[in-house]
């Protein structure tokens, strides 16, 4: 899933160097917090690890091997960002050394496997996975889950990126510039292999090395799981994951980034939302259009982005992404701004009457 | 590699095929190798690639007497002129300047075109072999296959010259990365990016990965070694296969966990206290001046004369 140079448009690489470039600040960052020292020889050992993870070939269930990135048990073995400056540092390597993946695309390539694989398995991975102890089925085949789904989460970026390339980027007869398949070819195309072979391979090494370290190891699985335990015996310690305005503006945004090609693919137009010349009277019984209708309609025509679309009408998909990254951003920001606000007051009337929830305190 | 080993300071035993990684059975029979040979297989080519480009970047050439930090700007500047190109013709004008350089820097220019055409652009014209006909690309059909509804069906001019820009761009473009990979000493490199901004943190941990990487990989080896030792007949049994690839993933895990906290204690040992110290001192002669000029207006060129051809 390594993409090469030449299959996306410097335009497309950059865009994702913009995503990219704050991802591996924050993860640095966050990775560096913890102890200062520590930090360096843990990752550089990591990105070797995760490296060599790459080249490991899993027996699969049709009789042949098929490699897996690894990504998604790194994320729960050592936390979703530490897997981040790992895999991608292995990703670096790869294109460098081996040339298995481009230069301008390692930055595309660094989004697919080592930003949404492992924040994507890691977080299916904690929802399947709950409060189940650390060497449950349950656990071990969250982990399989979560290596199934953040493969597969790459594969739909990686296809995504593709497709849109012939509609953004062609000739002016018409011949596409880089990779020639649109949306509803390359999402098939990429999702088949993914959907069997190379999600199974992900599957086996997740769910397997997971259930090979809680039984072995539990050590190397503390970081991330303190608040498991570690038998069924055992109670669990105190102190669980709270719901903050920002971990719901993130989950909203990070759906709605997965959801947002579908807009793309879908034919035919949304219900109800035809301008009134659209409306087929006829078949409504209708002989005009009704007053109200026509009055109010183009009532506020002050949009920036009018049908999701630029004014001269070109690049309609470009501009169907832009509007989707600007509706996300916006509606992101007001979830972060009510849920922050409803906090601050929560808390305030807590401040204000003693009595209520002593515990929490 | 052929002709080109033997002129080679690597070991000659060292590139040779050895029988006990062959994947080949016995008897001339061919069979799929286990995965444990082909795990032995992968990790003994990925070292052989890295002993051999570190060979060819220590020889006197063109491209290995620049400063790396220019060949490393020069890299990206021509990858987006190529990037932007139109025409397949500029592409294999492109093309054809890479192997000159290859010439010039004393590639062995056989091992340079089998590196940058095995697997990648090979694989890119499968890959886009289906969108040359009019039912991805629509379009002139200039070489009709069957009819549909009346219609003819086929080739079309379209899809022919996006499979060729495709597979044209991917060559140029790989070939461009293997030419400063080929002539840069890795630690050279890491020196570079670094002097060009790349944080200190990212270069260290690059740099230690790298190293570690070969440590990891011995791990790896006398693991697999060990389970093919054990091995009496290769019946297949997956079950147990897959049992054997989570544990000896997951015994990594706990190695390189053992390892990053002993790594960890010999720094502070030794003083390190979270900023890094670096040697490195870069300086640009006339030579390198001359040579970012050249890129620069190479890049120009492409990029301007594709304009002019027509867009």
């Amino acid at each position: 899933m390594h993409i090469p140079d030449g299959y996306l448009s410097p335009q497309t690489c950059a865009a994702a160097y913009v995503v990219a470039v704050p991802a591996w600040a924050i993860a640095t960052n966050r990775v560096t917090r913890v102890v200062k020292t520590r930090n360096v020889p843990t990752l550089a050992v990591l990105a070797a690890l995760s490296f060599l993870v790459m080249m490991f070939n899993i027996p699969i269930p049709d009789g042949t091997t098929a490699h897996a990135v690894g990504a998604v048990i790194i994320a729960i073995a050592l936390g979703p960002w530490a897997a981040v400056i790992a895999v991608s540092v292995a990703l670096l390597f790869q294109a460098l050394l081996f040339g298995d993946g481009g230069v301008l695309a390692f930055g595309a390539n660094a989004v697919n496997l080592a930003i949404l694989m492992p924040f994507v398995g890691y977080g299916v991975y904690r929802l399947i996975a709950g409060r189940a102890p650390l060497t449950s089925r349950r656990r071990i085949a969250a982990a399989a889950i979560g290596g199934y789904v953040g493969i597969n989460a790459a594969a739909l970026a990686t296809a995504v990126e593709f497709g849109i390339q012939p509609e953004l980027f062609h000739t002016a007869s018409g011949a596409p510039l880089y990779s020639p398949y649109g949306l509803s070819q390359a999402i098939p195309a990429m999702l088949l292999p993914h959907l069997t072979i190379a999600g199974a391979a992900e599957a086996i090494l997740t769910g397997g090395v997971l259930a090979y370290l809680a039984r072995t190891d539990p050590a190397r699985l503390a970081a991330t799981h303190r608040d498991v335990p570690a038998t069924a015996g055992e109670p669990a310690p105190a102190g669980g994951r709270r719901l903050t305005p920002a971990r719901v503006s993130l989950g909203f945004v990070a759906v709605m980034v997965l959801l947002t090609p579908l807009g793309l693919l879908a034919p035919g137009g949304a219900f109800g939302e035809g301008a009134p010349h659209e409306l087929n009277l006829g078949q409504l019984g209708l002989h005009a259009v009704p007053a109200g209708l026509a009055e109010y309609n183009g009532f506020w025509s002050h949009t920036l982005l009018s049908g999701y679309g630029f004014h001269d009408g070109q690049h309609a998909n470009l501009a169907y992404i832009l509007s989707a990254v600007i509706g996300i951003a916006v509606v992101a920001a007001v979830i972060f701004g009510v849920g922050t606000l409803v906090e601050r007051v929560a808390r305030r009337r807590r401040g204000t009457d003693p009595v209520a929830e002593p515990e929490t305190a | 590699m052929g002709g080109t080993v033997q002129a080679s300071r690597t070991p000659d035993w060292l590139l040779r095929g050895e029988p006990g990684l062959c994947r080949c059975g016995p008897a001339g029979i061919r069979r799929k190798g286990s995965f444990v040979e082909k795990t032995l297989t992968g990790g003994a080519d990925l070292l052989r690639q890295v002993m051999f480009s570190e060979e060819i970047a220590g020889r006197p050439g063109l491209l290995q007497r620049l400063d790396p930090r220019l060949k490393a700007v020069s890299l990206v500047v021509l990858l987006v002129a190529v990037g932007l190109v139109h025409h397949v013709g500029t592409l294999v004008a492109c093309y054809a300047l890479t192997l000159l350089l290859a010439t010039a820097s004393r590639l062995p220019l056989a091992f340079f075109i089998k590196r940058v055409w095995l697997f990648i652009p090979i694989f890119s014209g499968i890959v886009v072999l289906p969108a040359t006909l009019s039912i991805v690309t629509p379009g002139e059909v200039v070489l009709p296959l069957w009819h549909w509804h009346g219609a003819p069906q086929g080739f079309t001019a379209q899809g022919l010259t996006s499979a060729a820009l495709v597979i044209s761009r991917v060559a140029t473009s790989v070939s461009l990365v293997v030419l400063l990979t080929l002539t840069t000493p890795w630690t050279r490199l890491l020196a570079a990016l670094r002097a060009l901004g790349v944080p200190r943190i990212f270069i260290l941990i690059i740099g230690m990965a790298y190293r570690y990487v070969f440590l990891l990989l011995g791990v790896v080896t006398e693991m697999y070694e060990a389970r093919k030792a054990r091995t009496v007949r290769a019946r297949r049994n997956d079950r147990a296969a897959r049992g054997f690839v989570a544990a000896s993933a997951g015994a990594l895990f706990g190695r390189a966990g053992h390892l990053s906290e002993e790594v960890h204690l010999a720094m502070v040992a030794r003083g390190y206290r979270g900023s890094p110290r670096t040697l490195h001192a870069f300086r640009l002669r006339a030579a390198d001046a001359v040579a970012a000029v050249v890129v620069l207006a190479a890049a120009v060129t492409i990029y301007g004369g594709d304009v002019l051809v027509g867009r």
